[in-house]
């Protein structure tokens, strides 16, 4: 990726730097594509499918890897500077958010095995909604991370808001589920987490907007973000509806 | 401003009230070739700055001006300000002698006088002062010792200087610029015929040097220029593109022409 617009003289430097990127950008597809299919399996209820899923979480462990080792070779052999620097600098820490946003879905998908070895409750389906705004923050913030758009990286830092929001909505969902029937807790506990993994996942999004909005601009993004996820704040008590006496 | 943003900007708002060099509009001229198009910049006192940019430049030009040593050839001519705490150094009226005694070079190659090593320091005090026997073997010991040259050469004073190493040679140089006790040294790509670790040293040196001297660098090694400036300045063709904090050139220029020049995409 060219910081300029121009090719380095020493052509190999070009293409160390593309194949980063390349790999940032389909490691990121992978981590988006683990989501998708660990909201898929809740919904299919199939174990196997969901330990597939967890499985493959180690592709995304070994991209990782491997984009590490490219940027320690990177900054040992080319010695990085200016807007090349920022490149490689942002790929390694987007490189650990995306690594992280591999392990939730990962997560998601194992708990979905024990949620399908009880009886199936109605909120489930309040996951999908959840998983497809952060599906959707992912694969917007890597198209940023792409084309170097640090607009777009900006929409979606503002735009985890709405996750949090809807996030905050479901684990008021859950809470009036499980005061209403002591059953539910243990389904409504899985869901509470994958909720909460999903809503990290959000994080994560953020997390490398911010590191597009420097690579770009070479400065912090310290605009202040909006945060809509009040379930961990003193408020959070009134979000369960009171039990029926 | 906050403290934290004034402390921040603090060094910053040094660089600009207090330089030890302020050149203005500076344009060099020799056989017909405008080798320095209006150069400007402030040179902040006992501090490093580097100048890069590619070969014919201007910046060793530039170095040349900071000491008038292009005055030794006819036909030369520089013009604008040149002002050494606020004394035009490029006026004929300036001392060379001053000058000099203020303004310390080190070249990219060493070259010690065919002397001893002893000999090599005192020579420059010799035409400057008169001092007594013991005085000038402090002097000269205080000198190599800035030098970081004393523990090696100091039982061998009496032997010629072309025997030591280039490192040697070159720190010996340095010894003999400070031995002047000038407030400006000037080196023009001091390391580049040096290996590594005689490079690390040299560089060590000036990261010391530079409480008590406001040093100015030539360096093609931008991570040099990166590693032991606070300030650079990129030149190319004569004309200096941009100017500021180290830190600030090497990750975030603001001209297209210095980012082009420092990741390698010059051309």
């Amino acid at each position: 990726m060219s910081s300029t617009g121009k090719d380095h003289i020493i052509k190999s430097y070009d293409s160390e730097l593309s194949r980063l990127t390349g790999e940032i950008v389909r490691m990121g597809e992978l981590s988006a594509s683990q989501l998708e299919s660990a909201i898929d399996v809740i919904g299919r209820r199939d174990e196997r499918a969901a330990r597939r899923v967890v499985d493959n979480d180690e592709a995304i462990d070994l991209l990782e890897q491997e984009i590490s080792h490219d940027v320690v070779r990177l900054l040992a052999l080319r010695a990085p500077m200016a807007g090349d620097l920022r490149n490689v600098f942002a790929a390694l820490r987007i490189a650990a958010d995306i690594e992280r946003i591999g392990d939730y879905a990962a997560n998601v998908a194992k708990r979905s095995i024990p949620l399908s070895m009880v009886p199936p409750i109605p909120p489930t389906k309040g996951l999908d909604y959840l998983a497809e705004l952060a599906a959707e923050e992912v694969r917007d913030v890597l198209k940023a991370y792409h084309e170097q758009d640090a607009e777009r990286a900006y929409q979606v830092w503002k735009d985890d808001a709405e996750l949090d929001e809807a996030y905050t909505g479901y684990f008021r969902q859950l809470l009036t589920y499980m005061m209403e029937d002591p059953r539910n807790i243990t389904p409504c506990t899985h869901l509470l987490f994958m909720a909460k993994n999903i809503e990290r996942i959000g994080d994560h999004a953020t997390n490398i907007a911010e590191s597009v909005w420097y690579q770009v601009h070479g400065e912090p993004l310290t605009k202040q973000r909006p945060n809509r996820d009040l379930t961990s704040s003193p408020e959070s008590v009134n979000l369960g509806d009171k039990p029926a006496k | 401003m906050n403290d934290l943003a004034a402390a921040i900007a603090a060094p910053l708002a040094d660089v600009q009230e207090s330089p030890k060099i302020k050149v203005r509009d500076v344009h060099f001229y020799y056989s017909g070739v405008h080798a320095l198009k209006g150069v400007s910049m402030d040179i902040p006192e006992k501090q490093v700055t580097a100048i890069i940019g590619p070969s014919g430049c201007g910046k060793s030009t530039l170095l040349r001006i900071f000491n008038r040593i292009y005055a030794i050839y006819p036909k030369l001519e520089a013009t604008g300000t040149v002002e050494l705490d606020g004394e035009n150094i490029l006026d004929p009226g300036y001392s060379m002698n001053r000058l000099r005694s203020k303004v310390g070079m080190v070249f990219q190659k060493p070259v010690p006088f065919p002397m001893t090593i002893f000999e090599n320091v005192a020579y420059g005090i010799r035409h400057h002062e008169k001092l007594s026997k013991p005085v000038m073997a402090d002097r000269v010991e205080q000198a190599l010792r800035s030098a970081a040259l004393w523990d090696e050469v100091k039982d061998k004073l009496k032997q010629n200087a072309l025997g030591l190493s280039g490192g040697q040679q070159q720190r010996l140089c340095i010894a003999r610029a400070i031995a002047l006790k000038p407030e400006v040294l000037l080196l023009d790509e001091p390391t580049s015929a040096l290996d590594p670790i005689a490079t690390s040293r040299i560089e060590q040196l000036v990261e010391e040097l530079k409480s008590e001297y406001t040093i100015v660098i030539v360096t093609h090694n931008m991570q040099q220029a990166a590693r032991v400036s606070d300030c650079t300045g990129f030149m190319y063709i004569g004309e200096l593109i941009e100017f500021g904090d180290t830190e600030k050139i090497f990750t975030k220029p603001d001209k297209k022409q210095t980012e082009d020049y420092i990741t390698g995409r010059f051309g």
